[in-house]
């Protein structure tokens, strides 16, 4: 990884945006490197036929970063996609031969070249854009109530780059969608406008300044937060970025969005006040990525689990609940 | 930089006809070849001129697929003006336009003046609605019509300045209420004489506005 320092193409295939900050990156890196080297060897000690079972060592271990080798594995397990995969009465390559609907294979195929035209991997023929289609295809094909949804693209997309296998990558897909996430994909994306408006009740919590400013201005969380929801900051963070926040969303679930989102608001608190209208607001949450201590997905990590404070899943269940009913309402 | 009114926009249509390319080519003159696809809402702005005042526009650019449309809903209140379009290469997207225009003037208010696009208009030998579809349409439904190519910028500045240009109009045929914002239309800073704290507020807008907004 080290050579890819300087390259314009990070070690995923992505281009580097054109303001990258080489300096911050190398800077970020020279630490980095070492904490991944201590992490695999901390890893590698891990034994046993249940070494992924889940337990408060792996929760630990997983929230401080899972090494690119034992990343399909350990997501397949604690995620609970392998025991889908065992239960199932169907398997993966027989659904793949029942891909025929031609409006869905027609949408899809209108996507592909539009997602990650910037990653080597993903430009014209090349296998990952086949293996996006198969997954895409036979999940929109076994599962009616959601189809296609954009933002699965995306998500397929990372899902291919983290396991480079294209059957992990459905399970997974899959376990995201079917278990792991809210409605955020089906037809009127109600899970999606429940949780903006949790979203908008955990800021006010967080920081009431923020909170009134976001307000004052006008601006709709939808604008700049659905990618957040959607595409789980796919295209919003940097990658490494988005696969440390993968890890813990595979193992604890949904609320990890709100400790990413609200992590990310309050490390901008001063830049968010700064601005006096619309476009600059949008601007500045378009801007996060560069932010110091998100390119340091490390740092970012330990943020997240402290800056939000305490987020229970039953609080969040009661949250979801209040602006379920809210929405019905409207 | 200062301006004498805000028009907020709205872009409409299937996913995949060129909504954003088209936004992309009238706010940055360029055309991007694949472009990224648009997830909820995307935002641009730029300053054009109609009867010597400098007018901004501020447009919503939505993402096409039906499930953004609980989303992308919620933008159509508060614009003053919409382009709705389809790509003359694909059948479907023209078949889908009731759809569009019956969301669009349930969720918006009657004076939106609604533009119909057929983009896509440099690929003749791919096309699939002919122009004349296009303008019948329009006739029957009462919009303005004009086919652009976001790839050669064809129309694209006409398609955008058109539409503010009969917004002006209803704008002085007094159709509009201007004080109600949420018919889209904004008086500038320099022009209201209710806010008393302006000079300030358009000398700041202006120095960090930048090209963008």
């Amino acid at each position: 990884m080290a050579q890819t320092m300087y390259s314009k193409i990070d070690e995923y295939g992505f281009e580097r945006p054109a303001n990258f900050d080489y300096e911050v990156h190398a800077e970020f890196m020279g630490k980095y490197m070492h904490i991944l080297v201590r992490r695999a060897q901390r890893w590698s000690t891990l034994k046993g036929k249940n070494k992924f079972t889940r337990s408060s060592k792996l929760k630990r271990f997983i929230r401080k970063g899972i090494p690119l080798d034992f990343r399909a594995s350990v997501w397949l397990q604690v995620s609970g996609a392998q025991k889908l995969k065992e239960d199932s009465v169907w398997n993966y390559s027989d659904l793949k031969k029942k891909i025929t609907n031609p409006s869905l294979i027609d949408i899809i195929k209108i996507d592909l070249p539009r997602t990650f035209p910037d990653n080597i991997n993903f430009i014209g023929q090349e296998q990952l854009t086949g293996q996006m289609f198969n997954v895409l295809a036979a999940f929109a094909h076994q599962n009616s109530e959601v189809g296609y949804c954009q933002g699965l693209n995306y998500i397929t997309g990372m899902l291919l780059l983290a396991t480079r296998n294209e059957e992990a990558s459905f399970w997974l897909l899959k376990v995201l969608v079917e278990k792991i996430l809210p409605k955020y994909s089906v037809t009127n994306m109600s899970g999606l406008l429940i949780d903006l408006d949790v979203l908008d009740d955990l800021v006010r919590k967080l920081d009431v300044d923020i909170h009134k400013h976001i307000h004052k201005i006008g601006m709709p969380w939808a604008m700049v937060t659905t990618k957040w929801f959607i595409c789980l900051f796919t295209e919003v963070l940097p990658t490494e970025t988005v696969f440390r926040i993968w890890d813990c969303i595979f193992y604890e679930g949904s609320k990890i969005i709100f400790r990413v989102g609200l992590t990310l608001i309050k490390l901008h608190k001063a830049e968010i006040l700064r601005t006096k209208e619309l476009s600059e607001l949008i601007t500045c949450f378009k801007e996060m990525r560069n932010h110091k201590d998100i390119i340091d997905c490390h740092q970012f990590m330990i943020h997240i689990f402290q800056i939000p404070g305490r987020i229970t899943d039953s609080d969040l269940k009661n949250l979801r609940t209040k602006y379920s009913k809210a929405q019905n309402q409207r | 930089m200062s301006y004498a009114y805000l028009f907020k926009y709205i872009i409409i249509g299937d996913t995949g006809v060129g909504k954003s390319c088209l936004l992309l080519q009238f706010t940055d003159k360029r055309f991007q070849p694949v472009h990224d696809l648009t997830i909820g809402v995307e935002f641009g702005a730029r300053m054009i001129t109609i009867d010597s005042k400098q007018i901004k526009l501020q447009i919503w650019d939505t993402a096409g697929q039906e499930a953004f449309r609980s989303i992308t809903r919620s933008y159509y209140r508060g614009a003053a003006g919409a382009l709705l379009v389809y790509d003359i290469t694909r059948r479907e997207t023209f078949n889908h336009l009731t759809t569009w225009l019956d969301d669009a003037r349930q969720h918006s208010n009657s004076n939106m003046v609604i533009m119909l696009i057929g983009n896509k208009s440099d690929l003749e030998s791919r096309r699939e609605v002919k122009k004349e579809e296009g303008e019948a349409f329009a006739r029957e439904h009462g919009l303005v019509f004009m086919e652009t190519s976001a790839k050669t910028a064809a129309n694209v500045e006409e398609a955008f300045i058109n539409t503010a240009k009969e917004i002006y109009e209803k704008i002085q045929e007094g159709v509009f209420d201007i004080n109600n914002e949420a018919n889209g239309i904004k008086i500038g800073p320099q022009h209201s004489p209710t806010n008393p704290s302006l000079p300030g507020a358009t000398g700041s807008s202006g120095s960090q506005g930048g090209g963008c907004c």
